[in-house]
């Protein structure tokens, strides 16, 4: 199985623009970003909390469809899947 | 009616959309939440288009470390009222418009006066507490909110129509942490352009806004894409379609 991950702005920086991976059957939506995520500590850090949860501003978006991260332990990862993770910012 | 001083100051963009769009500029009034980094260029942008009316609220003084951003504030302005500062240089930029400067907070006591009727609202927040007020406003007035935000090369920006798209609860449930932000001035300038567009567009009645879309700048790659986004059953603030409580209720 093949699926791609498109990180955006900060998180951009720390883990890359696109990544792809090659997830085992029964991945969920959320051990994939930890995975991908895990390469870099400071990448990792900035996207989950302390206890391994998202960090709450964090936006997920499964084939461009808003998936809430509350959900994304429980959703399946399938082939074929673009999975993008953005911060939103909020200087002015 | 349009003078003929400004027609000569118009002429060029009066061959995009007219007499009749640019009488449509100069009866709009919109509020310019913020005279910082994003409420500089939009300001100034929207004043040189002529906007008839733009109120810009801000309550901080000029600050040497604003400088290389804000570029509505000069050197010689360090230590004044942004306030001041702002209405100085737009009544020189364009004299033909009417500029309103309210050097307050906005708070949930006073938005809703302050606004007023205005036909628009920018989001130049520095903070998402005052965005979602305004997004409440917006919403209750049944008027636009143009938000835009950045950090460091990042920015974004969206607009909401209310009723038409999802609100800015709806695409943000949470807020980003609040910290002393990266940012170098080219990034405000980039999306307060986008969010000047989008303003203009609106009241031309032209083109296509971003509601319902969120526009995402990558300054370090020089690359934009967007993300749809989508209203929220459950958001708290615009309470589009059934929530989640209500649901289990009738159950």
């Amino acid at each position: 199985m093949s699926v791609k991950i498109r990180f955006f702005a900060r998180f951009r920086e720390l883990l890359g623009t696109d990544v792809l991976a090659t997830p085992a059957p029964g991945m969920t939506l959320s051990g994939l970003v930890k995975d991908v995520a895990g390469e870099n500590k400071e990448g990792y850090d900035a996207i989950f909390d302390e206890q391994g949860a998202f960090r709450e501003f964090v936006i997920l978006m499964r084939n461009t469809k808003r998936v809430d991260t509350a959900d994304a332990e429980k959703i399946l990862v399938t082939d074929g899947d673009e999975v993008a993770v953005f911060p939103p910012v909020a200087g002015g | 009616m349009i003078t003929e001083r400004e027609r000569e100051r118009y002429k060029r963009q009066m061959m995009l959309f007219g007499d009749e769009g640019q009488e449509k500029l100069k009866k709009a009034h919109i509020f310019i939440a913020g005279a910082g980094g994003l409420g500089s260029p939009v300001s100034i942008y929207l004043g040189v288009a002529g906007v008839g009316h733009i109120t810009i609220v801000d309550m901080d003084v000029v600050d040497q470390s604003n400088l290389n951003r804000q570029i509505l504030h000069f050197d010689r302005d360090v230590g004044k009222k942004k306030t001041a500062s702002a209405e100085e240089k737009l009544r020189e930029i364009n004299p033909d418009i009417v500029v309103t400067a309210r050097d307050e907070k906005i708070d949930e006591t006073n938005a809703d006066q302050m606004i007023g009727t205005a036909d628009g609202i920018v989001d130049a927040m520095d903070n998402f507490t005052t965005r979602y007020l305004l997004n409440d406003v917006a919403l209750r007035k049944k008027i636009p909110l143009f938000h835009g935000a950045i950090r460091g090369f990042y920015g974004q920006a969206t607009t909401i129509l209310p009723g038409k798209s999802p609100c800015l609860a709806c695409i943000f449930p949470k807020a980003p942490p609040k910290e002393v932000f990266p940012v170098v001035g080219v990034t405000p300038g980039c999306i307060g352009m986008i969010q000047a567009t989008e303003v203009l567009k609106y009241l031309l009645g032209r083109g296509n806004l971003l509601t319902g879309r969120l526009f995402i700048w990558d300054g370090l790659e020089s690359r934009s894409e967007e993300i749809c986004v989508e209203a929220n059953s459950c958001c708290a603030a615009c309470g589009t379609g059934k929530p989640r409580g209500r649901e289990l209720r009738l159950n």
